[in-house]
């Protein structure tokens, strides 16, 4: 752990050595461009826990097993309910496609009903299945939506014990904004990793909505990966903490995993 | 009565899952790391009580356990049982006789006030790319809610008319499936050794089928007498068999549908023999059933279609002349239903849902064209914990219809409570409008563990 932070430190002031000045930090498109091509594995899997606690206190619990490949430019990610019973065999699967303007393909199978259904993908912005990250938000994982956005560099700041870039993104007009609920986001890069160490989310109207605080980084089959996020919604009170375990890089996933009769299959 | 029902329940069930067992025990064995077999389950509890005399229609408990054991990645066994206990004993009085349902799927009885059933147990298994499925299970085909055009590979039990979720309602059969890859596409083939057919209350019962179109017709100047039904009894001979192909074609996702199979609900054949009486013999009759789905995404929008032709349905008719008064016909069904997310955290869904009677003749007990409507609006809040939603089903014809608001809490986690109401209205002699002094309020928990 120390050796990486000497590490983002390292490549922070290698990056901004004696640059005081906005100017010569990178380009916000360029942080989102380095965002993007961080290695984040051809095929991941991992169990998640996520705790979702409202303003008075009270806490319900769900574990989830998230899969997820790339098809050549294509992202497809299934998320599939371990618990608690009454939701277990829940799962969604989204197809993201690289192709600006086209709208991903998503499905939910809900076993009450035996059925897969096909869902709108246009609002992105919707709480993903009661937590307080947004359907978006799940489906990026630490990447970002470049086409949709101006990216801007704000400044440096000192982060954990690093030195994080500061950007922000800003979306490109009023429908992109409502579909994806925010009016700004701004992150704290790290460049040691091009990971955010924490986001903070206004809304349309610019009021403060959410923060994230990303945590416990560590490298997983040689692929730097956040083991807790902790998500507080400022409007509501609620927060969600996603804990990660299980992570693996290295296990090619079956394709059909990523199909209609994957979803409706559940896991083996 | 009900420890002889009791018997043949389990005798069916033994068959079944001996051959299903045996089944298991010929997959491969298990490998090193295997989990060992999983036990889980859900309690749900429900009360009804009538809005008009405040009488209570149920007070029942459901616990359901399963049992997951997966001896190897490429195999799976599952099997779910059923215990339901009911404090009222007035949806179903005294001992059922579920006759329409084979002993190898019957429910057993243990007094009037406990049922019991094996609702699932089934072998899973990979071969090659195929995946095999055989035992007790639910197949559930189409993309409508509510109503059913291709959702009739397994009957259902009308104990509480359609208030039950399918998924409880539905009577599982001895099925095997196949599901093969055909490159995109994906192929499910069935073969269900089964012959069960649906579970309608008997008289005297709450939800009682009492509208025209199910009773037999009168005939001026002579006695009726329903006799019992002749049911399809070769395990064999009289299965069903089916076959769907689903694929996904430039982002439609697009289902061909086929089933031989016989209607699982009786028609009244009417004979006549000169004593006075005319005797009614419930039978079941063999019909292919041709459809498919569709369904896509259009922005805050998803559009869903469903289509199905029956070849030969039969029906009452109200028609002296007519020997049997019963009426043959091809049947063509359909339902259309848009889902639109506009509103952020909510559901407005809605149905039209058609059944035309192809050929036109006079005495049909219900209109040639049968429309229903269907409303669904729900509301998420606080972080999905809440659910507020209300369905309406209207049908047009006879101007009746149901409508169910509820609302549902997590109260923690596993842990849901609701309250609702199921509210009728229209003319008795609608589907709906019989039921219309059946309204009734609900409260009720489900925990799983």
């Amino acid at each position: 752990m120390r050796s990486r932070r000497l590490l983002g430190t390292l490549a922070a002031f290698a990056l901004l050595a004696g640059a005081p000045a906005t100017a010569e930090l990178p380009a916000g498109d360029e942080i989102a461009r380095r965002i993007n091509a961080r290695d984040d594995g051809e095929s991941m899997s991992r169990t998640l826990e996520m705790e979702l606690i409202d303003k008075r206190g009270s806490k319900r619990v769900r574990s989830a097993r998230v899969l997820r490949r790339w098809f050549g430019e294509e992202k497809r990610l299934a998320f599939y309910y371990l618990s608690p019973k009454t939701v277990e065999d829940t799962a969604f699967l989204v197809h993201d496609h690289s192709e600006v303007g086209r709208e991903d393909d998503q499905w939910l199978y809900l076993p009450a009903l035996r059925k897969v259904r096909r869902i709108a993908a246009r609002d992105r912005g919707k709480n993903f299945l009661g937590t307080d990250m947004s359907y978006e938000d799940m489906k990026n994982e630490t990447r970002v939506t470049r086409s949709d956005y101006t990216w801007k560099t704000l400044r440096e700041e000192a982060c954990d014990d690093t030195v994080c870039l500061v950007l922000e993104a800003t979306p490109l007009d009023a429908e992109i904004a409502r579909a994806v609920g925010y009016g700004r986001i701004t992150y704290w890069i790290d460049p040691a990793m091009w990971i955010a160490r924490k986001v903070v989310y206004d809304d349309v109207a610019l009021r403060h909505k959410k923060t994230a605080l990303l945590s416990e980084f560590r490298e997983v089959n040689g692929i730097w990966t956040v083991h807790v996020l902790e998500v507080r919604n400022h409007q509501t009170g609620h927060r969600t903490v996603f804990r990660s375990r299980e992570v693996d890089y290295q296990t090619q996933l079956d394709p059909d995993r990523f199909t209609e009769r994957g979803l409706r299959r559940g896991l083996p | 009565m009900g420890l002889r029902a009791a018997g043949h329940g389990l005798r069916g069930l033994g068959t079944g899952a001996l051959v299903t067992l045996a089944t298991a025990l010929a997959l491969p064995g298990p490998s090193a790391g295997v989990e060992p077999p999983r036990a889980s389950g859900t309690v749900e509890a429900e009360w009804a009580v009538g809005f008009r005399n405040t009488r209570a229609q149920k007070l029942e408990l459901v616990v359901q356990p399963e049992l997951d054991w997966s001896p190897s990645p490429t195999a799976r066994l599952h099997a779910t049982g059923r215990v339901r206990l009911d404090a009222y004993d007035r949806l179903e009085p005294g001992h059922p006789h579920p006759v329409e349902v084979s002993s190898l799927s019957r429910r057993g009885f243990a007094g009037d006030a406990a049922d019991f059933e094996l609702r699932e147990l089934f072998v899973e298994a990979e071969w090659g790319r195929t995946w095999l499925t055989f035992g007790k299970q639910q197949i559930v085909w189409g993309q409508a809610d509510g109503l059913k055009v291709l959702d009739v590979v397994n009957p259902q039990d009308f104990r509480e008319f359609i208030l039950d979720d399918f998924d409880d309602s539905r009577i599982p059969l001895w099925t095997l499936r196949a599901e093969v890859p055909i490159g995109e596409a994906q192929l499910e083939l069935l073969w269900i050794p089964d012959p069960s057919f649906h579970e309608l209350p008997e008289p005297g019962a709450t939800y009682a089928l009492t509208a025209p179109r199910f009773q037999p017709p009168s005939v001026p100047g002579l006695v009726t007498r329903v006799e019992p039904t002749r049911r399809p009894r070769r395990l064999l001979a009289d299965g069903d068999v089916g076959a769907r192909l689903q694929l996904f074609v430039s982002g439609f996702d697009l289902s061909l549908n086929y089933l031989f199979h016989y209607d699982d609900r009786p028609v009244l054949e009417a004979e006549r023999r000169g004593d006075g009486l005319v005797r009614f013999t419930p039978r079941h009759h063999r019909t292919h059933l041709l459809g498919g789905t569709a369904s896509s995404a259009f922005g805050d929008l998803t559009v869903r279609a469903e289509l199905g032709w029956s070849s030969d349905r039969r029906l009452s008719v109200d028609d002296p002349g007519d020997r049997d008064l019963v009426g043959r016909t091809g049947e063509l069904g359909y339902v259309l239903g848009l889902d639109w997310f506009g509103f952020r955290d909510s559901l407005v869904s809605f149905q039209v849902f058609q059944s035309l009677l192809l050929r036109d003749r006079p005495g049909w007990l219900r209109d040639r064209l049968d429309t229903n409507l269907t409303l669904l609006a729900r509301h998420e809040l606080m972080n999905e914990r809440l659910r507020a939603e209300a369905i309406w089903i209207h049908n047009l014809n006879d101007g009746d219809g149901l409508v169910r608001p509820k609302l549902t809490y997590e109260w923690r986690t596993g842990l849901s409570v609701w309250v609702g109401a199921d509210i009728f209205y229209g003319r008795g002699d609608g589907v709906f409008g019989e039921f219309d002094g059946r309204d009734r309020a609900t409260l009720g928990f489900e925990w799983g563990f």
